[in-house]
């Protein structure tokens, strides 16, 4: 057999690349945001596109989701930055235990969140009866400070994302380095900004842009704080407008072109061009013990970030066990019950939706992890001359609202069947069976978190290593099975681990796509809790905190099979 | 130790993984689905929850078994809410006229997969629904009609399709309701005492300054049924209005379509009007946010981040019975609600045995077992399996047995005194982005003046600057205008009318921070 060129095997491997972005996110978003583009004639028409330009408010709006983002995405570097060099570089007692809760915020099923939020920061709620004013007419955390809450609210949520990919890039660095700058006399400070800060430059630029662009599009947290004056809800709100109305898919386009200017901005700023490692940690560095004071010391700033960010996840608990309306100007709830797991549990659709769930996550984690290292080797390892686009196609699905981009799909389904009509496979068809169209969707929007870890590794990883294994005869994919993959793992086990999160805790694809209750995932069965009169908010959250230890434990058992593996992320 | 750990955390999870079987085993709530021998299947699209998806489904299965002989499961699809039904069946539909030339072919050539929509407000039914063309017209007995609907309106409002032809003859209904449902207000008790007010009695009530950041509304761009409510408020204060004019010395003794025909008698309309629109505008001003979720303002009154808001009947009572009286209260504003039905229609393109199917769906809906299931306590017979679905039948005649039901609630006993009028109601096509563009676009600036003027310690000043503030710049002449120009953009196929309505949405929102900033730069001045 013939072998092919690396250049020809690239450019086969971006062609495929390609007919995925093009099938599965280009091609169902133009079928949707198409309507914000064209007049009831059939014409082309920027109108739209002028009218958000002429709209004060939706500038505004604009204005404060591009700021609020940028704070977001700088509390959470001050946050991430400290920790991950504490958790990767020391050794102290409970390190492994806080370094796992540390994740915590990923398990969070983000309604759920969003519920025990709103019940902590209540007018009479127990933030308010702690500081006093549990009397009279309370105090109005949730309007009071809006843009501040939100920022708060989202960083506690979203430093994980840094977090992982820091721990990972540090755990890639050749500690040789360090040590050498070191001996030459150079000041900790000096080394850690002239070597270290350099080279994990790659896991802070991935880490940084996931948060960036989460947080621009974000629209539970807003939501919650009734915050109307910024982008995504904009969308949101007039998506769900009772009249039929062009301008929210216009919108979306906009967002799309604003998010894709961040990501080059960050770019630009931190990625600058994908110049690989010279070195690779060809020894573990050994982490430094730390006991009595010290290693307390070294625990305080987990201990700090976690009473904040478990604050909802106690707050859902609570709930869950509070009797019916008995959390009220109170600090915890005046009376319990376990009625609500029982209602919850024994709720004909609880059980099909975790098999359901767990089955599209799997599915679609496997669907990422493949078009993820498509997209990692020819951004990182080819000198094709569109890698930047490959790149930045991946990153998109962050961008376009869950809402839209499922639609999409659903669109794309119907014009099938009215294609092909009896013919059409029956997958095919969303109405009567969603998985297909579901794992794609989870594995599409989920796609860059399984990208930029593995392309931040793929920049940490020099490649003189695979070039040696193919000059001794290994064939391309006995390098990457071997070589390339085994080198990376730390940073292809981050990313699976938030894409199947994420695709575990999905909303508005499960809301849309799974019509039918045998294909209800987990969040759509707990979003059917939620909807129930009277005591819907407390079996959603015993739905919810099930839902939560479930992926905590599969997160948990992943690492007890994984072994050592996946210590050099999570540390445990 | 790290071995144990790890079987730890796998047998947890196992663990967790079986405990709904575990809890399914010990409490056994489970309705197996029934096995169905003749393979007859009904789709329903549906917003509805699922515990009334489950009863109507369960019902009926046994209904049509004992009637026609026929086992039946019905099929539920889910998409979300109506706005996502909406824009489902538009998908299909659009690509059924694509895949025809443009048109829809005779019902008997279409495979739509879905037989019925169900639920969403005669309001989503008749602006959203009906203009795409997609309902198929109702084939039902004159005979049948009259026994379930003896009056066809309730309180003026109509209680199934009832369209006409350009002749004036009747057209077969594309709709009919299943139940009823309306707005009331929640309160908190125990809110309302600390904040030193009594408890509403009329929508005039939410006005109150004391209420500021305290309420919880309706959007009415979300909700057909809020903004016929916040219409309703409009209405009342046209009726007194007009009540007044009647009883104006000059007027006695002149008959009402004397009167009507009289410009004074409009000016008295507009002035009612424009006092509607003031008082909604103070209400507004009170609003903490305008939620599009009908759950979330009755929890959030319960919970005390809210001492009122504006909620849909059965969500407030259900509310109340859960967390008691002292937390909240539901009541129906007298002779000042609208009361709307909740409908149910087959889509165009049902054919052959499933239009028999669904048709039979609807009769068992408007049979007096049907109406029942709405509201008995479970338990009762003919009552739901699991909870009351607590919501009001249609079914006039099934009031007059109110045995064995959750509440104890009769529309058509309390919708007297107040008829909503067609010819009143114009306004409506226009006003809810009108209101969206004055109470939500602009509320950063519509909450600042607001809270300026309050803080004015010299009580006449601030009356004075609270009217400047609710004397709004638009009048009844003006959004006729707009209905008609409305009307015409429609009709003239170089224009469009989506653009057109955001320009004008926009044009309002000006509007509306304009006056804020006029009134904003009188509490500064003098």
């Amino acid at each position: 057999m013939p072998r092919i060129t690396t250049r020809a095997g690239h450019r086969l491997i971006s062609l495929g690349l390609y007919a995925f972005f093009i099938l599965f996110f280009l091609w169902p978003i133009y079928r949707v945001v198409d309507r914000g583009f064209t007049t009831r004639s059939g014409h082309f028409t920027f109108q739209y596109v002028e009218l958000i330009f002429t709209d004060p408010q939706l500038l505004r709006g604009l204005v404060n989701a591009i700021v609020i983002a940028a704070a977001v995405t700088a509390l959470c570097m001050l946050l991430a930055m400290p920790l991950a060099i504490l958790s990767v570089r020391y050794e102290f007692r409970g390190r492994g235990l806080l370094s796992g809760l540390m994740l915590a915020p990923l398990v969070l099923p983000p309604f759920v969140g969003a519920i025990g939020i709103r019940l902590i920061l209540g007018r009479l709620g127990p933030l308010s009866v702690l500081l006093g004013y549990g009397h009279g007419a309370g105090f109005d955390w949730l309007g009071r400070f809006r843009a501040a809450g939100i920022i708060l609210v989202e960083t506690l949520h979203l430093y994980p994302l840094i977090l992982l990919n820091i721990q990972a890039a540090l755990a890639n660095i050749d500690p040789t380095m360090e040590q050498a700058a070191a001996n030459l006399g150079a000041h900790r400070w000096a080394v850690f900004r002239r070597i270290t800060l350099p080279l994990i430059r790659p896991g802070i630029f991935a880490g940084c842009t996931l948060t960036l662009i989460w947080s621009f599009t974000e629209l539970g947290t807003p939501l919650i704080f009734g915050f109307q004056t910024i982008t995504p809800v904009q969308i949101f709100e007039q998506l769900t407008d009772v009249a039929d109305n062009p301008l929210p898919f216009a919108l979306v386009v906009v967002t799309l072109a604003v998010a894709t200017a961040l990501y080059l901005t960050g770019k630009v700023l931190l990625g600058r061009s994908y110049d690989t490692a010279v070195t690779k940690a060809s020894i573990a560095q050994s982490p430094q013990r730390l006991r009595g004071l010290r290693a307390a010391a070294a625990a305080v700033p987990f201990i700090l970030v976690l009473l904040l960010a478990l604050l909802p996840h106690v707050s859902v608990i609570l709930t869950s066990i509070s009797a019916t309306g008995q959390w009220y100007r109170s600090i915890l709830p005046k009376s319990f019950t376990a009625a609500h797991y029982l209602s919850a549990l024994t709720d004909e659709l609880a059980m099909p939706s975790i098999a359901n769930s767990a089955l599209y996550a799997s599915l679609a984690t496997v669907l990422g992890l493949i078009v993820g290292l498509g997209v990692g080797i020819v951004a990182a390892r080819s000198q094709l001359i569109d890698r930047g686009l490959i790149d930045a196609l991946s990153m998109l699905p962050l961008a376009v609202p869950g809402l839209v981009l499922a639609f999409g799909y659903l669109a794309v389904s119907v014009s099938l069947q009215q294609k092909f009509g009896e013919r059409l496979p029956v997958w095919l068809n969303v109405q009567e069976m969603p998985v297909f169209f579901l794992v794609i969707a989870y594995a599409a929007r989920r796609l860059p978190y399984i990208v930029r870890p593995i392309v931040a590794g793929l920049q940490q990883t020099p490649i003189d290593l695979e070039l040696a294994a193919a000059n001794l005869g290994a064939s391309r994919l006995t390098v990457l099975r071997r070589i390339t993959i085994p080198l990376i793992l730390a940073n292809i086990i981050a990313g699976a681990l938030l894409a199947f999160a994420f695709a575990m805790l999905e909303v508005s694809d499960s809301i849309i796509l799974a019509q039918k209750a045998a294909y209800f995932p987990i969040t759509r069965a707990i979003w059917e809790l939620f909807q129930r009169l009277g005591d819907g908010v407390y079996i959603a959250s015993a739905l919810g905190v099930w839902a939560m230890l479930l992926l905590t434990f599969t997160l948990l058992a992943a690492n007890a099979l994984l072994g050592r593996k996946m210590g050099a992320v999570f540390r445990i | 130790m790290n071995r144990m750990r790890r079987y730890g955390f796998i047998i947890a999870f196992a663990v967790l993984l079986i405990a709904p079987l575990a809890a399914h085993a010990l409490h056994g709530a489970w309705h197996p689905a029934p096995v169905v021998e003749s393979g007859a299947r009904l789709v329903i699209i549906t917003p509805h929850e699922q515990d009334i998806r489950n009863e109507f489904r369960w019902a009926f299965a046994d209904w049509h078994k004992r009637k026609y002989g026929q086992a039946i499961e019905v099929e539920y699809l889910t998409p979300g809410g109506t706005n996502d039904i909406r824009r489902e069946l538009n998908l299909k539909y659009r690509a059924i006229r694509e895949a025809h030339g443009g048109h829809l072919p005779p019902e008997d050539q279409i495979d739509l997969g879905i037989d019925l929509v169900w639920g969403g407000g005669d309001y989503y039914f008749n602006s959203q629904l009906k203009p795409l063309g997609i309902l198929h017209p109702l084939d039902l007995d004159p005979k049948f009609l009259a026994e379930v609907f003896p009056q066809p309106t309730l309180a003026g409002v109509k209680l199934y399709d009832q369209d006409k032809d350009r002749f004036g003859n009747p057209l077969a209904p594309r709709w009919v309701g299943i139940c009823l449902a309306s707005f009331g207000i929640v309160y908190n008790p125990d809110l309302y005492r600390a904040l030193n007010l009594r408890a509403p009695r009329t929508w005039s009530d939410l006005a109150d300054p004391r209420l500021f950041r305290n309420l919880s509304l309706a959007d009415p761009t979300h909700s057909g049924t809020a903004a016929t409510t916040y219409m309703v408020i409009i209405q009342r204060a046209m009726a007194d209005s007009e009540n007044d004019f009647f009883n104006l010395p000059q007027n006695h003794g002149k008959t009402a379509a004397e009167l009507k025909s009289t410009s004074p008698y409009q000016a008295a309309l507009d002035a009612g009007w424009k006092k509607g629109m003031r008082q909604l505008l103070l209400i507004a001003a009170n609003a903490r946010y305008f939620s599009d979720s009908s759950p979330e303002i009755p929890n959030d009154v319960a919970g005390g981040d809210a001492a009122a808001g504006i909620a849909i009947d059965f969500y407030g009572r259900v509310t109340e019975q859960i967390v008691g009286p002292d937390r909240e209260r539901f009541i129906v504003p007298t002779a000042a609600t609208a009361i709307t039905p909740d409908p149910i229609a087959i889509l165009y393109g049902v054919h052959g045995k499933q239009l028999v199917l669904a048709e039979h769906f609807i009769e068992f809906l408007l049979s007096p077992e049907g109406q029942r299931l709405w509201i008995l306590k479970p338990g009762q017979l003919g009552g739901p399996r699991n909870r009351s679905l607590r919501r009001s039948p249609i079914r006039q005649s099934v009031y007059a047995d109110r045995a064995g039901w959750a509440d104890d609630v009769d529309y058509f006993a309390s919708a007297r005194g107040f008829n909503q009028r067609a010819e009143w109601m114009r306004t409506l096509s226009e006003l809810p982005s009108i209101w969206a563009a004055a109470w939500i676009d602009d509320s950063d600036d519509l909450q600042d003046v607001y809270a300026r003027i309050l803080s004015i310690p010299d009580e006449n000043r601030r009356s004075q600057l609270l009217a400047d503030l609710s004397d709004i710049p638009v009048t009844r002449p003006d959004v006729l205008k707009q209905v008609a120009q409305r009307k015409r953009i429609e009709g003239d196929p170089t224009q469009d009318p989506n653009i057109w309505k955001a320009r004008q949405r926009l044009a309002w929102s000006r509007r509306f921070a304009e006056h804020y900033h006029q009134v904003a730069q009188e509490t500064v001045g003098r």
